[in-house]
């Protein structure tokens, strides 16, 4: 599901203001078209971790950027991981 | 459900802020994100999430420990978490892989598999394609489109801009290798180089052309006509030109950057008929004057 910015302020609550410093921040970065960004259910429920490390957790914006870097950093790994497993079964990419 | 103190780990007479404390310490060690590939965690991270909801949240409290409501429905939602969606594999730029960067750059097996692995899935810009192609002089100075013949059986129009020089590189954006994910492709990088040509050579803008004229053209001045990359033209030859004499056709030489075009520069060269003639030999030997003067008088002799 593909949501346009308006779509995905309404659907997760957050701020405009709050959107753009994340935007700024490239803790989101949903893709850009001719007409503005387009919004993924995966770019939603990245907001939506954000806002738990903020609320639930009381991770300050520093320790978002830190925690957003090493999360991404993880899925790196584990999709290489992942692939790797693939290779090792003697299976397809 | 269990009573949410004791999924808490709280005293039921624990404050507010003893509660979020509390919350806090365990969402930080359960919460799905933090833990990608642990299955459990989302069970325990619902649990305790929906007992911090409950007694969170000082009227929904107050109703628990007076016995109006049960822990019943205090557990939260479905919920997709971001893990759920980044071990997708679109190539999104979230990815990162500078977490294993230090292993790919080994030489065995393992780096070899941990690469393909990258190459597989990252979200890669394709590779810029080399090519390398020889034009005319002229086709330089006047811009035209050639075509590249790939490996591949494919073809390139490659449209060259008037004024190249030699060794220029032309970038034809996206004709490259195929990207990988939502990496574009790559451009097509094409060396240009210019064959050199028997009449023309090129100074920056200008362009320099040795012009033959005949002996009377020389002493007797006339309209003759030069060739230019663009085309012949009529120029004057000025009565008395000798060898060495330079004209300036202007705008006809090569297109400048930014609008207008530089000069050809005609140097004339003066050429005897190819067989001696007895009248012009008649005629210098009782030429006077001609006898009399001597171009090096002055140089080093």
């Amino acid at each position: 599901m593909i949501m346009t910015k308006q779509e995905f302020l309404t659907s997760s609550g957050v701020q405009v203001q709050t959107l753009e410093f994340w935007l700024e921040q490239e803790w989101l970065i949903p893709e850009r078209t001719a007409d503005g960004m387009n919004f993924s259910e995966k770019d939603v429920a990245r907001a939506r971790l954000i806002q738990d490390l903020k609320t639930d957790l009381g991770v300050n914006d520093e320790g978002i950027d830190v925690v957003l870097h090493l999360i991404d950093q993880l899925h790196g790994m584990r999709r290489a991981l992942a692939q790797l497993h693939v290779e090792l079964r003697g299976g397809q990419a | 459900m269990r009573n949410p103190y004791e999924i808490l780990g709280v005293p039921s007479s624990a404050s507010a802020a003893d509660l979020q404390k509390a919350y806090r310490k365990l969402a930080k060690k359960l919460h799905p994100d933090l833990n990608p590939g642990d299955k459990t965690a989302e069970e325990k991270f619902k649990e305790v999430a929906g007992a911090y909801d409950l007694l969170g949240d000082a009227e929904k409290r107050k109703r628990f420990d007076a016995g109006e409501i049960d822990a019943t429905g205090a557990e939260r939602q479905q919920q997709h978490f971001y893990r759920d969606f980044a071990g997708a594999d679109d190539g999104h730029p979230y990815t990162n892989s500078a977490g294993f960067g230090d292993f790919m750059d080994e030489g065995d097996a393992f780096a070899e598999l941990l690469r393909r692995s990258q190459r597989a899935r990252a979200n890669r810009r394709g590779e810029d394609l080399h090519y390398q192609l020889a034009i005319d002089f002229v086709d330089s100075i006047v811009g035209t489109t050639k075509r590249i013949i790939l490996p591949d059986g494919g073809a390139l129009d490659v449209k060259i801009p008037p004024g190249l020089v030699d060794g220029q590189v032309i970038r034809l954006k996206g004709k490259g290798a195929p990207g990988a994910g939502k990496g574009g492709p790559g451009d097509a990088l094409i060396e240009v180089e210019v064959l050199p040509d028997r009449r023309f050579t090129r100074d920056g803008d200008n362009i320099s052309l040795e012009l033959p004229i005949s002996l009377s053209e020389a002493v007797l001045g006339g309209k003759i006509r030069v060739p230019t990359p663009t085309g012949d033209v009529t120029m004057s030859v000025p009565k008395g030109s000798n060898t060495g004499t330079t004209l300036r056709l202007r705008g006809k030489g090569a297109p400048r950057r930014g609008g207008g075009s530089g000069d050809e520069l005609v140097k004339l060269k003066i050429v005897l008929p190819k067989s001696p003639d007895p009248e012009l030999e008649a005629f210098v030997s009782n030429w006077d004057v001609g006898k009399n003067f001597n171009p090096r008088e002055g140089s080093a002799s």
